[in-house]
């Protein structure tokens, strides 16, 4: 599909729609990262912000719109009036746009990356109503809710695995894709993201049919990304078997995220989106 | 069952082949996508199954091949084996009017017989026996092969006349090969040399109803109340019923008289009893069940003109009440053509019946009288005072009346009266034998005086009436073809008071209807055919040959190509000339010599099916087609039953041209589908011409005119039906059940005869048309629009005609216009706008016929809502004033 803005507009509503539901999300954050945003978590010390945090007689230099003059006229000094440095948490968010997101097993299934895409815009929707920043993994500009639409829209397929990117300490991120790659792949990206430190969330999408090989008889196995085929004599036959290794996919990926103190969740997209959106919205907040 | 290419069966041997192969080799996957595809990579099943086509697959596709090869081997089912003989085939097709019972039967032989040529590889000849209607002999066609004879086959048709077995015997000389003769059963001249050629060409087949009956209408025979129909035929194999339909000239049945034919009969005769004013109506008499021109009689004026002459006498005979020819007038003048004259000049003229009210005859009338008698007339007298007086001026006893129908008495006898103590006497019934039989005798009519008759020994034979004490009243003698009768008492209330009960006009029904018929055109100049029956006993146009026949020779002459069965003269004294008309018994002819004979109905019809085989071998492979789509996933279930659904629906669809509430959509005029594409496209463009105009000038917004077939579309939509007629084009029973609905609800017809008056009569005799008036200015249809006072269409001139006003059931809107001014054509355009037709006048006319078409529309589509512009001139003369 052809990005236009049209279409990202549209992504954008559908988002906003479904956060709509939920209160602004203020990610919880031990540290706030250090960059120079204005936010909502105060850092205790003067700066930048709304809140108030001490008067300081006038000295020299200072703007003279800064002059309390309610409090200057208490005494024969002239206070000026200081506010709390108030920073942004920044968080990244990244979805995996890979031709093997581009999959569904029927027409009335909507495409993986159609809801990766939706949960991150909402999930963005949700941080930016918070005050935090949001932008997509690997750019470095970007923080309104079209600006990340458009960055989607126009974004190229990538690979399956996020990209490792110089990013700043004690931010957060969020990474959404079908993470069928080899485990070892994902725990090289892991790692080089945990050392920074940065804490993340994984979400794994999954199709249903992925989920349960519904298929019989005698079929052809193609993947999309150039991955080979095989064929199966008797899809019956190794189901089970498929459900297995499934299984063992996602343990190791709960098991990375684990080492790596990430949150890690899956879902399904004959879900409704809304309970993806809110069990990433706990995970963020830290409320569990 | 034989093959025609049993060689293709060797294909069979393949079958085999064919499994082992479709046995080793699985069926193809199908190819799904699938991200998860590394997951799957190195996956083992826990078991492996066969991957071999199932079973009733396999099956079904050897079964599938194996239909084909057998279907493309040509299989012909029962078979009539090989033609025997050599050389061509030689065709030889009796086309008489004998043939056109069981002539469908007759073509399928042939046809047969054709098929066994043609896969013996054999070419063939085709030699019809009639004379065709050129009048030409019968000639063998150029041997030819069998696929360039089957369209001449094709267009055979039966002829009304014999076959001429002697020309073709001549034809048939110096030719050889198979001969299958296609016989129709009956004896004709020159049988013997035709059968001998027959046997000199090769092996003869000779194919020929069982029992050929070939049943003919003999000129049927008026009796007093009754006319019988008389068919003679071949001995009947079995006891049959027979029906013959008495009909008249616009079609409709009017009585149906049934016989039973016994075994080995050849006559039958069937009394069709009518009034003598429906008598008058018939047309012909057609044998019910297959058509054929012997099986139709056509009915001329001899059977219906029946003039009557009342000879005039003496001063006085009209005087009210008492004349002697008073009673006999009002009796007779409803039902016959009344002439009154002198004798002498009435047997100037045909004439069938002449009365004699009590009128002695001169000498000098006796001769003439008599010969007219004898060459059928009937006389009717009545006695009175001066028949009653058998003497001569002398008082000597003169001679007696020839004329009389037996001596009567010289006294008359006087029954009540003032002198007298008998009672007037009373009429008894009727005798078997009379022609009053059936009728009523009402008690009150009594007879006071009458004459006697000279008592004989065959008195009690010739008696039709007599009174309750046997005395004879009514009574009758032949004279040669003709006769007299005579009534004993006068005709009018003088010696009886039977003149004036409601017997005497009954009986005299009778008497008339007994006497023979009368043509006008008795000289000799020859009558020109103006309509013929063809070979189905259809009326046409004559064929080319035919020519004029003087009409004292209708009785004896045999019908021909020259002189076909039908009417014959102007249309006002049409004379009849039928197939029996001069045609003897009927003999069944003799079988061919030496030749092999062949039931024409229990020949078994030979069927290829080769052609279902091959369409079921690839049914089931279109089929097959599907599983494998399904077994490869490519087609899911509710894709095929949506398939197979099209698939079945499609036909079905395909038999609706559109649905029918579409033309309900908008306002659009329709036109009846005629049988002939030209016509059809006349009538839509001028309809489309039309609309095109009328949507340009009024307010009314026409879409494109609809063709219709009435009785199978729904007419309910439609303001307007235009209805070009064509020739023999006659409507189903069911379009005119719509038509007619359609009219009574508000819908309006213009019917366009188009200048055929015949054919719009055949096309609209079912039609409920209300009664007609011509068109006037004075009539809403003038004034509807433009103000017109006429309206012409391609043609002028004619006189367009409309429902009579004062009919308030409808509004007094007409449910039909009917007009022969070919208005389609004027109104034609074509897609470009311009006019198609020419018109036969100037330009104006054309303008003139859009005209009225706009008024038609308009009057179609407001009704009587311009009925008040016909008042305008008395409204505004009100107002001036």
């Amino acid at each position: 599909m052809k990005p236009t803005p049209a279409r990202s507009g549209q992504a954008v509503l559908r988002a906003e729609a479904l956060g709509s539901a939920l209160p602004p999300l203020l990610v919880a954050a031990e540290r706030v990262a250090s960059t120079v945003a204005q936010g909502v978590h105060g850092r205790r010390r003067v700066g930048q912000g709304d809140s108030f945090w001490q008067f300081r007689p006038y000295q020299a230099g200072d703007a003279p719109g800064r002059i309390d003059w309610r409090q200057s006229a208490k005494s024969p000094r002239t206070y000026v009036r200081e506010t709390e440095w108030e920073a942004a948490q920044t968080v990244h968010l990244w979805r995996d746009g890979s031709a093997s997101m581009h999959w569904r097993s029927g027409a009335a299934m909507p495409e993986k990356v159609e809801r990766a895409e939706l949960l991150l815009l909402a999930a963005a929707s949700l941080l930016l109503r918070g005050g935090e920043r949001v932008r997509l993994l690997g750019q470095r500009t970007g923080g309104s809710m079209t600006a990340i639409a458009a960055a989607l829209a126009t974004d190229g397929p990538g690979s399956g695995v996020p990209p490792v990117s110089a990013l700043p300490a004690h931010s957060r991120l969020v990474l959404i894709g079908d993470f069928l790659q080899p485990l070892d792949d994902i725990r090289h990206v892991i790692a080089q993201m945990a050392a920074i430190p940065v804490r993340g969330h994984l979400l794994q999408i999954l199709d249903p049919a992925e989920a349960l090989l519904p298929y019989s008889g005698r079929v052809r196995f193609r993947g999309v990304e150039a991955d080979g085929d095989m064929l199966v004599p008797q899809v019956e036959g190794i189901r089970d078997a498929y459900a297995e290794a499934l299984a063992a996919q996602q343990a190791g990926l709960a098991a990375l995220c684990r080492a790596a103190g990430w949150g890690f969740a899956t879902h399904r997209t004959d879900a409704p989106p809304a309970s993806a959106l809110l069990s990433l919205y706990t995970a963020l907040a830290g409320i569990v | 069952m034989i093959f025609a290419a049993p060689w293709v069966l060797v294909a069979l041997a393949v079958l085999p082949a064919l499994w082992w192969l479709l046995r080793v080799t699985p069926p193809a996957p199908r190819v799904q996508d699938f991200p998860a595809i590394r997951l799957l990579i190195g996956l083992r099943p826990r078991e492996e199954t066969a991957a071999r086509t199932p079973l009733w697959l396999l099956l079904m596709r050897v079964l599938a091949a194996g239909l084909l090869i057998v279907g493309l081997a040509g299989p012909v089912l029962d078979a009539a084996g090989a033609l025997v003989g050599t050389g061509p085939l030689v065709l030889v097709v009796d086309d008489g009017w004998a043939a056109a019972p069981d002539w469908a039967a007759r073509i399928a032989a042939a046809d047969a017989a054709l098929d066994r040529a043609e896969r013996a590889g054999r070419s063939a000849a085709l030699l019809t026996t009639a004379r065709s209607g050129q009048d030409a002999a019968p000639t063998l066609s150029p041997v030819m092969p069998i696929a360039d004879l089957r369209p001449r086959l094709a267009a055979l048709h039966p002829l009304p006349w014999p076959p001429d077995h002697a020309a073709a015997a001549q034809a048939l000389r110096g030719v050889s090969g198979t001969v299958v003769y296609i016989a129709d059963g009956v004896a004709a001249a020159g049988d013997e040399a035709f059968h001998t050629a027959l046997a000199a060409i090769g092996s003869v087949t000779e194919i020929a109803p069982a029992a050929p009956t070939a049943p003919m209408l003999l000129q049927p025979r008026a009796e007093a109340d009754r006319l019988v129909a008389r068919v003679a035929m071949l001995p009947e194999p079995v006891a049959t019923d027979l029906a013959v339909l008495a009909q008249s000239g616009d079609g409709r049945t009017l009585a149906r008289a049934t016989a039973h034919a016994a075994q080995g009969a050849t006559e039958a005769e069937m009394p069709i009893v009518l009034p003598p004013e429906l008598r008058n109506r018939l047309t012909r008499l057609v044998l019910e069940g297959p058509a054929s021109a012997g099986a139709t009689l056509l009915l001329d004026e001899g059977f219906r003109r029946r003039p009557v002459g009342l000879v005039t006498a003496e001063a006085g005979a009209d005087t009210p009440l008492v004349g002697s020819l008073y009673y006999l007038e009002r009796a007779l003048a409803p039902f016959t053509e009344l002439r009154r004259a002198d004798l002498h000049t009435l047997l100037q003229r045909e004439i069938a019946v002449i009365v004699l009210a009590d009128r002695p005859l001169a000498p000098s009338e006796i001769p003439e009288l008599q010969k007219w008698v004898q060459n059928g007339g009937l006389l009717l007298r009545f006695a009175g005072p001066r028949s009653a007086d058998t003497t001569d001026d002398l008082g000597q006893p003169a001679n007696p009346d020839p004329l009389m129908p037996e001596r009567l008495l010289a006294e008359d006898r006087q029954l009540g009266g003032a002198l007298s103590w008998s009672q007037p006497a009373k009429l008894s019934a009727f005798p078997a034998n009379s022609p009053f039989v059936g009728l009523t005798v009402p008690a009150e009519v009594t007879v006071n005086r009458q004459v006697l008759a000279e008592p004989s020994a065959q008195l009690a034979d010739h008696t039709w009436a007599r009174l309750q004490d046997g005395t004879p009243l009514v009574t009758e003698a032949s004279r040669g073809a003709g006769r007299i009768v005579l009534f004993h008492v006068t005709a009018n209330a003088d010696w009886s008071n039977l003149p004036l009960s409601g017997l005497f006009p009954d009986m005299l029904r009778r008497l008339v209807a007994l006497s023979a018929g009368v043509s006008a055109a008795p000289d000799a100049a020859p009558l020109s055919p103006a309509e013929t029956l063809d070979g189905f006993g259809v009326l046409g146009p004559p064929p080319p040959a035919a020519a004029g026949l003087p009409a004292a020779d209708f009785a004896k002459t045999a019908v021909s190509p020259q002189h076909p069965p039908g009417l014959y003269g102007p249309q006002a004294g049409r004379r009849a000339l039928n197939l029996s008309s001069a045609m003897g018994k009927l003999d069944a002819a003799a079988p061919v010599p030496n030749a092999a004979r062949q039931d024409l109905a229990g020949g078994v019809h030979e069927r290829a099916i080769g052609a279902w085989l091959v369409a079921a071998g690839l049914a089931l492979l279109a089929f097959d087609l599907l599983i494998a789509l399904r077994l490869r996933g490519l087609l899911r279930p509710a894709a095929a039953a949506a398939m197979l659904l099209l698939v079945a629906a499609l036909p079905a669809h395909a038999q609706l041209p559109s649905p029918p509430w579409r033309a309900a959509l908008e306002t659009r005029l329709a036109y009846v589908v005629s049988d002939d594409p030209a016509i059809d496209d006349i009538s839509r463009a001028g309809l489309l011409g039309l609309a095109t105009y009328v949507n340009a000038r009024t307010a009314a917004h026409l879409a494109d005119p609809a063709g219709v077939r009435p009785g199978t579309d729904d007419l309910s939509f439609y303001p307007l039906l235009y209805w070009p007629i064509t020739p023999g084009q006659v409507p189903s029973g069911a379009a005119i059940t719509a038509m007619n609905a359609f009219m009574r609800d508000g819908g309006i017809i213009l019917i366009d005869s188009r200048g055929d008056q015949a054919a719009l009569r055949t096309a609209a005799a079912g039609l409920a048309i209300p009664p007609l008036t011509p068109l006037t200015t004075e009539h809403v249809l003038s004034r509807a629009f433009y103000l017109l006072s006429q309206y012409p269409g391609r043609t002028d001139g004619d006189t367009v005609w409309v429902q009579r006003q004062g009919d308030r059931s409808n509004d007094d809107v007409s449910p039909v216009v009917i007009g022969s001014h070919d208005w389609a054509a004027a109104w034609a355009i074509d897609s470009a706008g311009r006019n198609t037709v020419a018109i036969d006048g100037s330009p104006r006319q054309r303008t003139l016929a859009y005209r009225f078409g706009v008024n038609l529309v308009i009057y179609a589509l407001t009704g009587n809502y311009k009925g008040d512009q016909v008042h305008v001139p008395h409204i505004l003369e009100r107002l001036g004033q």
